[in-house]
């Protein structure tokens, strides 16, 4: 041995097993940020290629100056400062606990003449001897999934994506890896070196002295058993963990509902409708008969035509008016039409869509947050007097979705043609099949003729990029969700490790392998529901905001809802975390050795 | 009628040339309300044989009866009960519980069986065991001498029929020493307790009812001092 410091590698071989969870988390954040940015840098590679074809020789400056550029860039950068949140707490989570299970190790380092100075700097290299696998491994991995992406989104989602490079290495990612490897390391140790170094040396010689955590304020049994009190105490005593256990399932939660909300923006954004057209074929003179459609439904590579007819401005008797004492539009949607509304999510809860189909006096109407009609309503059109069935979400006939207080009705085909006596469809549209041909195309335009407006939109589907977009989205709410699991799971067997004689010491006195596993089970579910409170506390709001910002500024009919369903899976998510964790120390304490434990004491 | 009898206890650590024979068919028995003092160098099989009485370890072979019941034969949850109700134990460095209190310590055993403690049997207690201005306290604010009367205290709160004291005096002074000696004499007496103790100090041990040699795992009686 040269230096005290040769102690770190011998160390570490034999906490191999306690340091895994530290090793996977410094792993697991070099491996996001180098996956993130090298990602980015193939997307800016991509774009920067996509221009070269289109304009010529682009400088860096230039591409980095778009907006895709711009936008990858921040995307980047916010993901980095998240992982190296995410990163340092639960680095130095791990840190902590493996700095209170070595209480009596640095109070003996002090005892034989180890100063403070001495032990921060101990506990600083010990976290950075971890980077030295770690960091490598996170990298390895990054790259390789970057490839993997890249190969997926090249081959299975093509469209833009397919100028994307296969085997790039972006230095940019890793350098970034690497910072985030050791930066996060060095942040996260230096609390607990502190914490370290403040080991009295009386902690090494005297059995109770320090590392207990038990602070000055007993549990308190009145209102539940002993063991969950023990539990809720051993959570609550040690306010470093507590803070830093809270902060890692609180930032989960932040991170998950602010991810909803980004899927829900890139829903607004590209709206993967069921009934989104191929081919429209509009009337020039407005109407196309309902023969043709039926012509048009023979044709090769042609999957579904559906059409619309329309009327505007018919007089109407609205609010269950007796007088036809205003306007409104009408137009029809075929069934295949209607069924997609149902798909793709657009009615209010309680629409009824079944009462529309076919001859009918049922409609559905267009609605905005601000519109008075409702469920239930009735409207006059003649002598007839219709009942809205259903409201969609929106106005999807208008630029902005808003109604700007005009009633528009969708009724079925047999209804409208009831109604207006009007047969002739004003629009037209056709989905072509997978394997639908430009000359498949080509016959629909000529059959359309000169006489129609003939529109072919198969080159504006956004499936691929909204594909693209939601499998990044999820594959890293994935990640930081997993992360966060291990995190717990980490956290809560290092909790019981600190405290094994204690546990030991507690079997001797006659406590049961029940009770010991309601103990740390009540420890982890206090976590839990102060990460939980925290979260939601911090996330709604943040949430909210984000939706004003991103979705609501941009389309205006679009309202915040409470995000049940996200908060109903991510708290899914936290009590798996905390059955997993409960479950990994339940196991060790089963076969758990009493005497050893004791032996120890 | 003996309340304590261990039939040709064997235990071995390891197998083949490393194999150490702990305890070598030990067998003896102790009658209700007797303090036997068990001595021995380290190493010798004294801890291993008090982790056997106390069903913290199984033997390679032979039985323990305690109150007429074989241990041996309950299972993990049954006897995880008995000893709660049945054994109380003193360690050389107290094992208190650092979140709870002098009082909540002393009756932990009957908190984990979900009852109500007995108010003025607890009360009796802390007098006897000095210990009533101390009962809101942490054992972080407590002396050595103190820890170790509350690890006492939680040994008698179940009024077991057994207590197994390993070195309860190790860690202790000369004063708090006597003190504790003292008190286990006292609740040997008082509630009729049987108590098993190990010692390192020949003085400690003479103090006893009767003394046992461990060495080498073989068991030696040195028979009753008091009749």
């Amino acid at each position: 041995m040269k230096s005290y410091l040769s102690l770190i590698p011998f160390s570490a071989k034999v906490r191999r097993s306690q340091n895994r969870m530290t090793l996977l988390c410094i792993i697991f954040a070099v491996f996001m940020v180098t996956a993130v940015f090298s990602m980015a840098e193939m997307g800016i590679r991509m774009e920067q290629a996509r221009l070269e074809n289109k304009h010529g020789a682009l400088s860096v400056q230039d591409i980095i100056g778009s907006t895709v550029g711009q936008s990858l860039l921040s995307i980047a950068v916010v993901s980095f400062l998240l992982i190296l949140i995410a990163g340092v707490l639960m680095i130095s989570s791990s840190i902590n606990s493996s700095v209170a299970q070595r209480t009596k190790f640095f109070g003996m380092m002090r005892c034989i003449g180890m100063s403070r100075q001495q032990i921060i700097r101990f506990v600083r290299l010990e976290a950075l001897n971890w980077c030295k696998t770690a960091v490598p491994i996170g990298l390895v991995l990054g790259v390789a999934v970057t490839w993997g992406l890249c190969a997926v989104l090249r081959f299975f989602v093509g469209e833009e994506f397919s100028d994307i490079p296969l085997f790039g290495v972006s230095l940019i990612g890793i350098i970034s890896g690497i910072l985030v490897g050791v930066v996060t390391v060095l942040i996260a140790a230096n609390s607990p070196a502190k914490r370290a170094a403040k080991v009295s040396p009386i902690a090494a010689v005297s059995g109770n002295a320090g590392g207990n955590g038990a602070g000055l304020h007993p549990a308190d049994a009145r209102f539940v058993k002993i063991e969950t009190a023990l539990g809720i105490r051993h959570a609550v005593s040690a306010k470093k963990n507590l803070i830093l256990m809270t902060g890692s399932f609180a930032l989960s939660i932040i991170l998950f509902l602010s991810f909803s909300v980004m899927i829900d923006f890139v829903n607004y954004l590209m709206p993967q409708s069921a009934s989104t057209s191929d081919i429209d074929i509009s009337g020039c003179a407005g109407t196309i008969p309902a023969d043709f459609v039926e012509t048009l439904r023979g044709m090769d590579g042609v999957k579904e035509v559906y059409g619309r007819r329309s009327s505007f401005n018919i007089p109407a008797g609205l609010n269950g008016g007796r007088t036809l004492s205003g306007t409104l539009d009408l137009i029809s949607y075929d069934d295949f039409d209607l069924e997609c509304l149902k798909k793709d999510g657009v009615l209010k809860s309680g629409s009824d869509l079944s009462k529309v189909y076919g001859d009918s006096n049922y409609v559905l109407a267009a609605s905005d947050p601000n519109s008075p009609w409702e469920i239930g309503d009735t409207i006059l059109i003649g002598d007839e007097a219709l009942e809205i069935a259903g409201l969609l979400k929106y106005d999807p006939f208008s630029d902005n979705g808003l109604t700007n207080g005009k009633l528009t009705l969708i009724t079925s085909g047999e209804t409208f043609v009831r109604l207006t006596g009007i047969t002739d469809y004003s629009l037209v549209m056709i989905q072509v099949t997978g394997e639908a041909t430009d000359e498949n195309v080509n016959a629909i335009r000529t059959a359309a003729g000169d006489s129609y407006h003939f529109q072919d939109k198969r080159d504006q589907r956004t499936s691929g990029t909204y594909m693209a977009f939601v499998f990044c989205v999820y594959g890293f709410l994935a990640i930081i969700t997993l992360v966060a699991v291990l995190n717990i799971v980490n956290s809560i067997s290092m909790s019981v490790s600190a405290r094994l004689k204690q546990y030991g010491a507690m079997r001797a006195v006659g406590m049961d392998e029940r009770q010991l596993v309601k103990m740390i089970a009540a420890e982890a579910v206090t976590y839990a529901f102060c990460g939980c409170t925290a979260g939601c506390i911090a996330g709604l709001p943040l949430s909210r905001l984000l939706y004003d910002f991103l979705i609501t500024e941009h389309f205006p009919y679009a309202v915040w809802s409470f995000p049940v369903s996200s908060l109903t899976v991510v708290l899914l998510f936290v009590v798996l975390a905390v059955m997993a964790a409960v479950c990994v120390p339940a196991k060790r304490i089963r076969e758990m050795s009493v005497t050893e434990t004791i032996g120890e004491l | 009628m003996d309340l304590l009898e261990v039939r040709n206890i064997s235990k071995t650590y390891g197998k083949g040339e490393t194999a150490v024979h702990a305890l070598k068919n030990v067998t003896f028995s102790v009658p209700k309300g007797e303090f036997v003092a068990v001595v021995g160098e380290s190493g010798s099989g004294k801890s291993t044989l008090l982790n056997i009485i106390g069903a913290l370890d199984t033997p390679a072979s032979g039985r323990v009866f305690i109150d007429g019941r074989d241990i041996f034969s309950m299972k993990e949850r049954h006897l995880t009960v008995f000893r709660r109700r049945n054994i109380g134990f003193i360690f050389q460095s107290f094992n208190l519980i650092p979140e709870l209190t002098v009082e909540q310590n002393i009756i932990f055993p009957v908190l984990l069986d979900y009852q109500k403690p007995d108010k003025k049997y607890l009360e009796e207690l802390l007098t006897v065991l000095n210990l009533n201005e101390r009962r809101d306290h942490l054992p972080s604010q407590l002396s050595g001498g103190q820890q170790q009367r509350t690890a006492i205290g939680r040994a008698l709160i179940t009024r077991p029929s057994l207590i197994l004291a390993d070195e309860p005096t190790g860690n202790l002074d000369a004063q708090n020493t006597s003190e504790v000696i003292a008190l286990l004499k006292e609740a040997s007496r008082k509630y009729e307790q049987t108590i098993v103790m190990i010692t390192h100090s020949r003085s400690i041990a003479q103090t006893a009812d009767r003394i046992l040699q461990v060495s080498d795992g073989v068991l030696t009686d040195f028979g009753r001092f008091r009749e």
